[in-house]
């Protein structure tokens, strides 16, 4: 399980195929907090494939930038679930479909 | 390339002053009319007779030869290599130009006497000035251009003449119809003269006749072709004659100077000025022959059914032009120029006489009412009288040499056809107009009858609105010298010109054109000059004997009244409309280019075009709905469209990703 | 198998009825992503993962979930009014994925990226080998200096962001006594039915 036995193809494989999933939790849930965490899974999905190119070229860089990607995700996060909060703190259900104000 | 200049190249002040005269004269009728009121006729006559001198004055220069070439040549500047103007006076220019400017002075004088009593007095005078400009550049140009613009210019200057009382619809109408059909002529000029400058990449008469044997046969016949196609147009020669009846609508003097002796004779011009081409094509030639002599046979025959005494003048200019048409379509230059040279005497000998008899009828044109005018108006039967020997062909008057020269070439050139349908033309001519002048001079004077019972079904159609003249019915006044002098002058040459054509090839005429027109050699006819003079002329005796019979015998003239109605009413119906050729030409172009213009107003006009501006105006809403509806303010909705432009973005970028690779 | 569990966890997440349980099945993806990051040499991100990720986000969402009290509300009625072109969209992002994932493992060579050199390989847990702490943090203090600053730049921009847009807005009062005089008036206020 430690050496790299598995080809770099299913890595990429599997980050597009998680990525798939997140984007199409975003476009088909309407609970904007499901929506946020489909977000999430998008970036991990990426964080996967970056984990797995350093390994294959055995170069750090793709760490550094994992590490810098998870804290702007929890950053993105943070003002994500503020957002959803300040909207949705005296509504009756939680949807995004109902927030359309930015019609027109 | 060589530039080929037909006429002696030199500085010839006096022929553009003979050119621009008659403009000056137009401009300033036109511009001081108001201010030179009865002054307009003395200036305007004043304009020609300088212009006429001006001709006499370069007879020589009109005839001199040197080094080939022939005549005075004026350059008048280049504008672009191969498209150089100038003015030519060869002899066949010159002829025309002392016609032009000696006949058009005769009838300005005419005109001042005629005119007389009209308010639009200043405007006439400006009118027919501006139309001996236009005559003069058309004949004095070298090149295919400066006869085009002078072709179109006098077309213009009739179209302005004959409306020139513009306040009866009939000679607006008549107007319209003259111009129309010139045009139509006007478009085959210009498609000869693509032709040409395609061919020879110049307009000059030079460069085009140089090359004469070059074009090929067919662009020779298709260039000969579209300038007979305008030759006809401006000649009231079939299919486009319909105009000439219609255009006595115009004054009297008007149809002297435009409508016989100078316009309608441009056709005649033309081809004999394009010698060189139609010598080429012996196929157009016979095309030119035919129509002509067919346009003499026709005019002749509906000659003998007017009743318009303007109207019988037309058709008998139509049927000589044919005549001369037919001259030089036979490839007899000279005949048929000669004939246009004679008939400008008579026809405007004829129609200005005419005019004396309007005149002093106070508008009555329909013969039907006049008679007996031999007692009571002697010096207008002395005119018409010797006009009418003269178109005839009586032996001695000038109509007979031109005539005869023309039915002769016509059998020397090898077209028999066309001898028997001249000779037979001759007669009926003879007929009609010894029918005219037994009618209108003989027996007695109608004026007082009752209109229906001499046939007329349109009373009140008779006679021409002449501005505010003074003249009551059936006054003879005075003599008005300004009428009488010109058309007694005009007697001189009507029947003596013809002389200068008496010896065939000796003649004083041949040496004046020896070098102008090419002469091939012939086979001697069957028949000789003299024995064609002398078939002519029993032809004509038969003629005059069967008109004297119907109109001059005593019965006749005294049962005049009846015999006049019942013609009148038993008038075939072909005949008084004249073969149909208007109807035709109504149906054919009229109709159709009416209903074109109806169903295009109908159907493309809102449908395509509005339809094009609507579907605009429609599409940019539908497409600002289109757009609006993305903005539906649906969270989601735009996070699906960063997802599609990012799905785009990468299929794009693998794509080219792999492609690179 | 990871990769099953991971696949399996984030199919959960997305169409999970309740929120709650998507949380948790998020966690489980964290976790086989971290087990999968281990398989990578990557110990250090591993720790992070779940430490940042699942410890510190997760929770963050189940405190919103709470406070929205609808944890374990139904669906919301209403129809779905997302446009019918979602789906032919994620057809084409799909197949999208599908291609690079394709040309991707078809490629032999890979070119290493130059810069700074590759660490050494080594086994799990040693000190200076790649993936390990030391190795990570030579990286990122070093060539990796300014992302770093700026990381906490961006941090501190989402701290106060979040202040902003879900604090409370009650005005700034100097003292106690102050605040709950302002705290009786909005009773009485509300209490009054105005306002």
């Amino acid at each position: 399980m430690d050496l790299m036995s598995v080809p770099i193809g299913n890595y990429v494989a599997l980050s597009s195929v998680i990525f798939f999933i997140g984007v199409a939790g975003v476009l088909t849930r309407r609970n904007p907090l499901i929506m946020l965490m489909s977000i999430e899974l998008m970036f991990n999905a990426a964080n996967l494939l970056f984990m797995a190119f350093a390994r294959v070229w055995v170069h750090n860089a793709g760490h550094i930038f994992a590490f810098l990607v998870i804290t702007v995700a929890a950053a993105e996060a943070a003002i994500g679930l503020a957002i959803v909060v300040a909207v949705f703190r005296s509504a009756k259900h939680v949807d995004v479909d109902d927030v359309a104000l930015m019609k027109g | 390339m060589v530039h080929h200049v037909m006429g002696v190249d030199g500085s010839y002040p006096l022929l553009i002053v003979l050119w621009l005269l008659p403009l000056v004269g137009a401009i300033l009728c036109w511009a001081f009319g108001p201010q030179l009121k009865r002054l307009a006729g003395p200036l305007g006559s004043a304009m020609i007779g300088a212009s006429f001198v001006a001709t006499l004055l370069l007879w020589g220069a009109g005839t001199q030869t040197a080094n080939g070439a022939l005549g005075a040549h004026q350059s008048l500047g280049s504008w672009l290599p191969g498209f150089d103007f100038g003015l030519l006076l060869d002899p066949l220019s010159l002829l025309w130009t002392c016609i032009i400017t000696g006949v058009g002075f005769l009838i300005h004088v005419y005109s001042i006497g005629y005119m007389e009593g009209d308010n639009a007095f200043a405007r006439f005078f400006a009118y027919l000035n501006f139309f001996v400009f236009a005559m003069l550049t058309l004949v004095l140009s070298d090149n295919f251009i400066g006869l085009l613009v002078g072709w179109g210019l006098v077309g213009l200057a009739s179209y302005f003449l004959i409306g020139f009382w513009f306040f009866k619809p009939s000679a607006v109408a008549a107007a319209r119809k003259a111009f129309v059909i010139n045009v139509a002529g006007d478009v085959g000029i210009m498609m000869a003269i693509f032709i040409i400058v395609a061919s020879v990449h110049s307009i000059s008469f030079g460069d085009a006749f140089a090359f004469a044997g070059s074009y090929g046969t067919t662009a020779l016949f298709a260039i000969c072709l579209c300038l007979f196609i305008g030759a006809a147009a401006k000649s009231a020669q079939i299919p486009l004659h319909t105009w000439l009846p219609d255009a006595m609508e115009g004054p009297t003097p008007v149809s002297a100077l435009i409508h016989a002796a100078t316009m309608v004779t441009a056709g005649v011009y033309l081809v004999a000025r394009c010698a060189p081409l139609w010598s080429q094509n012996g196929n157009a030639q016979v095309l030119v022959a035919t129509i002509g002599g067919l346009t003499a046979l026709i005019g002749a025959i509906l000659g003998t059914a007017q009743w318009d005494i303007k109207r019988i003048l037309a058709y008998s200019t139509m049927s000589q032009i044919g005549y001369m048409i037919m001259g030089v379509g036979v490839g007899a230059y000279e005949g048929g120029v000669a004939h246009f040279f004679t008939h400008a005497f008579f026809k405007a000998q004829l129609f200005l006489g005419s005019g004396i008899i309007i005149h002093a009828l106070a508008n009555e044109q329909d013969v039907r009412r006049m008679g007996g005018l031999r007692k009571k108006m002697p010096f207008a039967f002395l005119a018409m009288g010797t006009g009418v020997l003269a178109i005839m062909g009586i032996p001695g008057f000038s109509g007979f040499f031109s005539k005869d020269q023309v039915i002769y070439g016509a059998l020397a050139h090898g077209y028999p056809w066309l001898y028997a349908l001249g000779i037979v033309t001759a007669g009926i001519t003879a007929y009609y107009m010894c029918r005219m002048l037994f009618v209108t001079f003989f027996g007695e004077y109608r004026g007082d009858v009752d209109p229906s019972s001499l046939g007329i079904r349109h009373p009140e159609l008779a006679g021409t609105p002449h501005g505010d003249d003074a003249h009551g019915h059936d006054e003879h006044h005075g003599t008005n010298w300004f009428l009488t002098v010109p058309v007694a002058i005009l007697i001189i040459p009507t029947v003596f010109i013809g002389w200068v054509m008496f010896g065939g090839e000796n003649s004083p005429w041949s040496h004046f054109f020896a070098q102008q027109f090419p002469h091939p050699t012939l086979a001697v006819p069957a028949l000789s000059e003299g024995m064609t003079a002398i078939i002519t002329l029993v032809v004509v005796l038969i003629g005059i004997g069967i008109a004297y019979m119907r109109y001059a015998t005593a019965p006749a003239l005294s049962g005049a009244v009846e015999r006049l109605r019942i013609e009148s009413v038993k008038m075939p119906g072909v005949l008084t409309n004249a073969f149909y050729f208007d109807a035709a030409l109504d149906l054919l172009f009229v109709r159709t280019s009416q209903w074109l213009g109806d169903a295009i107003g109908r159907f493309v006009d809102p449908h395509v075009i509005d339809g094009a501006v609507r579907e605009v105006a429609f599409s940019a809403t539908w497409f600002g709905a289109l757009v609006r509806s993305l903005q539906t303010g649906l969270l989601r909705a735009y996070a699906l469209f960063l997802v599609f432009g990012v799905a785009c973005f990468i299929i794009y970028y693998a794509v080219v990703a792999s492609g690179a690779h | 198998m990871l990769a099953v569990v991971m696949l399996a966890s984030a199919i959960w997440c997305i169409t999970a009825t309740r929120p709650v349980y998507s949380v948790v099945a998020l966690l489980l993806h964290f976790a086989a992503l971290a087990a999968m990051y281990l398989t990578l040499n990557a110990e250090f991100l591993a720790v992070i993962q779940l430490i940042v990720y699942s410890g510190a986000i997760l929770i963050l969402f189940l405190f919103v979930i709470a406070l929205l009290s609808s944890g374990v509300a139904p669906f919301a009625v209403g129809p779905d009014r997302i446009p019918r072109i979602v789906y032919p969209a994620l057809a084409l992002v799909a197949i999208a994925l599908g291609f690079i994932t394709y040309a991707l493992s078809r490629t032999t060579a890979l070119a290493t990226p130059t810069g700074t050199a590759g660490g050494n390989l080594g086994p799990t847990g040693l000190a200076d080998v790649f993936g390990s702490v030391g190795d990570f943090g030579k990286a990122l203090f070093t060539s990796y200096l300014l992302p770093f600053e700026i990381t906490a730049l961006i941090l501190m921009v989402a701290v106060i962001g979040v202040i902003l847009l879900a604090g409370d807005q009650t005005p700034y009062v100097p003292s106690c006594k102050q605040a709950s005089e302002n705290r009786r008036d909005m009773r009485e206020a509300v209490l009054r039915g105005g306002d």
